[in-house]
């Protein structure tokens, strides 16, 4: 068991310290991999872990590209934007970002939908002269005598991209030959959509297959091309650009430094917002906002439309925090601003906010502080019309501060079910079994403490001092930290100086960088990930560019070709 | 690549130049053979309906289970909508889902089709689901290896997502993975009989020819790269080009219109939202009235659909969910405006009202069986080559009890005999899965366990 889960509650703890939500499956391994960092080198990046390359040889290393990553990379490709992806069936949740390598499994309806949207990503690409001219231009002009060089043309500048990698050999003559067998039925076009139908379902495309190359050191790595690829599809969730391309061709992209210099200016580069938007979208339970329901007679400020205005705040504020502000986390939880515009700063009660354009607006601090306090984010983890602090709590002390609880046996979880409304005035009143009933109290008193500091917010996220006019008592504590806490802008406090909450943070964004999901295997790249974390102060965009310098990153798993 | 070795009865009929012509198949192939007792089972159809039924109303009264003797006997309250097709129906009385250890309602839907217990920390199954294994028995020649359609699914916590929750089928490979059913009626539509359709028909022959070329080269580029790769890996794209593999066959059995394949009624479902269950609140508080008020006429239409499925050959196998284990969506066409899992056990145990949704189930059965035994196929219809597989995750909702299942059986593959009652049929030892292994056996199946075999003595006797 690490650090990140020594003792901190009074609960029992599940091993491998990290639990999803039930039904994740486990992907355990055993694999070693706990030796010490040894540092082999000055331009081997980081967490250089003896006899353990940060990739374990029984995990799945064949990564499929997520819906977001679909969606990406035809956009990026062919200039289609209409989020075919989205016709898939959903990713398993894994390890929360739906891109769990081992979590990936092959349905008939997937791979249905795979050809169904490659036919009609291919069509809409092909079906006007301009589309095929965006292709290649020699489409505009072709006749009989110069059809094949210039499907060759088209075919080696788009598979290439399409494939991530040079062509090799002869694929580039089996791709001519396709287009050929399809032309004998159909229209040129048509027969430039087939190709474009078959490279859309092909393995080299759907997954980021990798060979690797032995190093100077007789270490197995990445080719040029596919760190390429790593780098894309982490910073900004698509294919590579031009520049990574270039790069991989002229073999620039082997070092450590080769590497951390591209991710510097992709991080630069506007393309890594909609990534760390995708990342939030899955930590925090913000993404459903706008088809959250609530019970219009009791809620009559609350909307679907504000819902979706809660989820840009957050977004909105973080891409700030993270890319034009301090960019620590720590701040980020403790941020004494936010982003609203008029119809936000109405529903919050907030004056002088005018437009529909999102804008910094202070907050006032006695009720508010940082992101977990965003009214998105304590609505979004209720699923009802009254507040659950379990739930609350569950989710700060689960996802934000990596302190696995486990759920209850069978028999109890079946009976699980909220408490009558009519059973207290108040939530405290309410879910008073959990702080009297043995059977409830260790694991309870190790989130309902957390959640009911939050009481001050209703379902809706707005803020209220009494409940059923009985004001409300929003003391807790924090488990494995000192002292108790009144309300919640001492809970994010407390939990934004807890060590474990950046732990976790950087966890999080290990297991959404390396496509897996964390555990003890993983301790010695976790490691030197948190370490780089911690020095640079908690600094977000170090801890990206540390996550490209681990041997995790930068290698591959030896005994694999 | 692999290359079906049997000769398709569809392949013959294409011909040279793909040209359907539309012969008597079952004379050319010898299929006119009277079916017997003798003859395996050639389809399998399960139907899933959540929180059990009534073992017990408050009053001692069981609602479910018929009285009288093996073949003289009363259907129950819950069960009489079925009277009309009794002579072809096998009540299962008195079996136990010991295989179902986990949370209670998960384990219980895992179990149903699988006979393992749940994974650890609330994953899935720990082997496939018997449908799936019959799938890789019967699948030689159709389009589709097996169908999943569900209605009204993934209510409350899995909030439209797959979960342990609310999967049924488990796919017959290394990992048994869960298979996510479809829920787009519209989208079920099109992938089963969009080829019957004509407006799609016109240039189907030049169609067909592309899709083969381009799914050949993508299966060669599969084929190769798992050659390649460490044993993980290779096993993902394995499992991936089976799946292309089953896209190619397809290509080479087209439906072809027959007295018995025809397509059916295409209904307008535009006001039955397939994805509902993206909304859903744990509690069941968030409420579609619009769709559940369509959940008759979807239910109805995706009936219709698997039963041509059936009869066209689309698949041999097929699996009809209604709702799942959470089953948190209302029944405004009865008059029902509280969820169902509110009348489980949410808000108390509502025998009455349980009773009705039941009964509600068991009409809905009665058509599918009624359907598939108006399709005449020679000398028999076609449930009377077919075995239908009802069951539950419990019995007994308030309590989540796993026996006295609600198990039914129905058709007459591979010699079940219907119109009988089975009242005890577990009393030497009623594990479900020794009723899973004997539905096997009907399929020619030769194995004497299934499932976890912890839970399983051998095949129960008394299904032929």
């Amino acid at each position: 068991m690490s650090k990140l889960c020594s003792g901190v509650v009074a609960c029992v703890l599940v091993g491998g310290c990290y639990s999803g939500l039930a039904g994740d499956g486990s992907g355990g391994s055993d694999g070693g991999g706990d030796s010490a960092s040894t540092g082999d080198g000055e331009d081997t990046g980081i967490g250089a872990c003896e006899g353990d390359d940060g990739s374990l040889v029984d995990r799945a290393t064949l990564r499929r590209l997520t819906r977001f990553e679909y969606n990406n990379t035809v956009r990026d490709l062919l200039g289609d934007d209409t989020l075919p992806g989205n016709a898939f069936p959903s990713e398993e949740i894994g390890n929360g970002f739906g891109n769990d390598a081992d979590a990936q499994p092959v349905s008939s309806l997937l791979v249905e939908q795979y050809g169904a949207v490659a036919e009609s990503v291919a069509i809409r690409a092909t079906e006007t002269p301009e589309r095929l001219a965006a292709l290649a231009p020699c489409t505009a002009t072709v006749t009989d005598a110069t059809e094949v060089e210039c499907v060759r043309t088209l075919l080696a500048d788009l598979a290439p991209r399409a494939y991530r990698r040079p062509l090799q050999d002869d694929e580039l003559d089996e791709l001519v030959a396709l287009q050929q067998t399809l032309r004998a039925d159909a229209t040129f076009a048509v027969s430039i959509a087939g190709v474009l139908e078959m490279i859309l379902q092909s393995v080299d495309f759907l997954y980021r297959v990798e060979h690797g190359r032995l190093d100077g050191d007789g270490r197995v790595r990445p080719t040029d091309h596919e760190m390429a690829t790593r780098l894309s599809y982490f910073l900004w969730g698509t294919m590579p650009d031009d520049e990574l391309r270039a790069a991989a061709d002229a073999g620039a992209l082997s070092s450590a430094s080769d590497v951390r210099a591209h991710a510097e200016r992709m991080l630069d580069d506007p393309r890594a917002r909609p990534m760390v938007r995708f990342f939030f979208d899955n930590l925090l339970p913000i993404s459903g906002l706008a088809a959250l329901e609530r019970d219009d007679v009791r809620y009559p400020k609350y909307s679907g439309a504000i819902g979706a205005l809660m989820r840009e705040e957050t977004q909105r504020f973080l891409e700030h925090a993270i890319f034009d502000g301090t960019g620590t986390w720590p701040d980020a939880l403790t941020a004494e601003y936010t982003f609203m515009n008029a119809a936000l700063a109405e529903y919050y009660g907030v004056d002088g906010v005018v437009g529909e354009e999102f804008q910094q607006v202070a907050l006032d601090t006695t009720q508010r502080l940082g992101v977990l306090t965003h009214a998105g984010v304590v609505a979004g983890t209720i699923h009802s019309n009254e507040t659950n602090p379990v739930v609350r709590g569950s989710f700060l002390v689960q996802k934000i501060m990596c302190n696995a609880i486990p759920l209850p046996s069978g028999d109890v979880l079946a009976e699980i079910k909220p408490p009558d409304p009519d059973s207290g005035a108040t939530a405290r009143e309410r879910f008073s079994r959990h702080s009297e009933d043995p059977a409830c109290t260790p694991c309870h008193m190790a989130m309902d403490p957390v959640g009911l500091a939050l009481e001050n917010y209703d379902a809706v996220g707005l803020w209220r001092d009494t409940e059923n006019g009985v004001t409300i008592d929003a003391s807790g504590s924090v488990p494995g930290t000192e002292g108790t806490i009144d309300g919640p802008v001492e809970l994010v406090r407390k939990i934004a100086a807890a060590p474990e909450t950046h732990a976790c943070f950087a966890q999080h964004w290990a297991n959404f960088a390396y496509g897996r999901t964390h555990d003890s295997a993983d301790a010695c790249v976790q490691t030197a990930v948190e370490t780089a974390f911690t020095e640079s102060g908690y600094d977000v965009r170090a801890l990206l560019l540390a996550l490209t310098q681990t041997d995790a990153f930068l290698g591959m798993p030896a005994g694999e070709p | 690549m692999i290359k079906r070795p049997t000769l398709s009865r569809r392949t013959v009929l294409r011909g040279a130049g793909g040209i359907a012509i539309a012969l008597p198949w079952l004379e050319i192939m010898g299929g006119g053979k009277r079916a017997s007792a003798a003859d395996p089972s050639k389809r399998f159809v399960t139907v899933y309906t959540p929180g059990g039924t009534v073992i017990d109303n408050g009053a001692g009264e069981n609602r479910w289970r018929p009285t009288g003797t093996e073949t003289e006997f009363t259907l129950s309250p819950i069960l009489a909508p079925l009277e009309a097709i009794r002579h072809k129906l096998l009540v299962v009385d008195g079996m136990s889902m010991t295989s179902a250890q986990g949370e209670q309602h998960q384990a219980g839907i895992i179990a149903w089709l699988t006979g393992t217990t749940q994974q650890p920390n609330y994953g899935y199954a720990q082997g496939p689901s018997i449908d799936q294994v019959i799938a890789t028995l019967l699948a030689t020649d159709t389009p589709q290896k097996s169908l999943q359609m569900a209605v009204r699914w993934g209510t409350g916590k899995s909030h439209g997502l797959l979960h342990p929750i609310n999967a049924v089928n488990f796919e017959d490979n290394a990992t048994f993975d869960p298979i996510p059913p479809r829920l787009d009626p519209q989208a079920i539509f099109t992938s089963l009989f969009g080829a019957l359709d004509p407006d799609n028909n016109a240039d189907l022959a030049a169609r067909i020819a592309r899709k083969k070329s381009i799914l050949d080269f993508v299966d060669r580029k599969y084929d190769g790269l798992a050659q390649q790769l460490g044993a993980r890996d290779k096993q993902k794209l394995d499992e991936h080009l089976t799946k292309i593999r089953e896209l190619e066959g397809a290509l080479d059995q087209m439906i072809i219109p027959t007295d018995v394949c025809v397509l059916p009624e295409h209904v307008d479902t535009s006001d039955y939202n397939p994805t509902t269950g993206l909304d859903s609140a744990d509690d069941g508080s968030i409420l579609n009235t619009e769709t559940d008020q369509a959940i008759p006429k979807v239910g109805k239409f995706m009936m219709d659909m698997l039963v041509m499925a059936l009869a066209c050959d689309v698949t041999h196998v097929a699996s009809l969910q209604w709702s799942d284990t959470e089953a948190k969506h209302t029944f405004p066409w009865l008059g029902l405006d509280q969820h169902h899992h509110y009348y489980q056990h949410d808000g108390n145990f509502r025998p009455a009202e349980c009773e009705q949704i039941y009964t509600w189930y068991a009409e809905q059965h009665a058509y599918l069986l009624q359907q598939m035994d108006l399709v005449e196929l020679g000398d028999h219809t076609l449930l009377d080559e077919s075995v239908v597989f009802f069951g539950s995750e419990l019995a007994q909702p308030p309590v989540h009890s796993k026996s006295d299942m609600p198990f039914l059986l129905a058709g007459g593959g591979g010699g079940l005999r219907g119109g009988r009652f089975l009242r005890n049929a577990g009393l030497a030892d009623p594990s479900h899965n020794n009723l899973l292994v004997a539905i096997l056996n009907l399929f020619g199946d030769e194995r004497t366990t299934f499932g976890d075999p912890a839970y399983c003595t051998g095949p129960l006797s008394g299904l032929t």
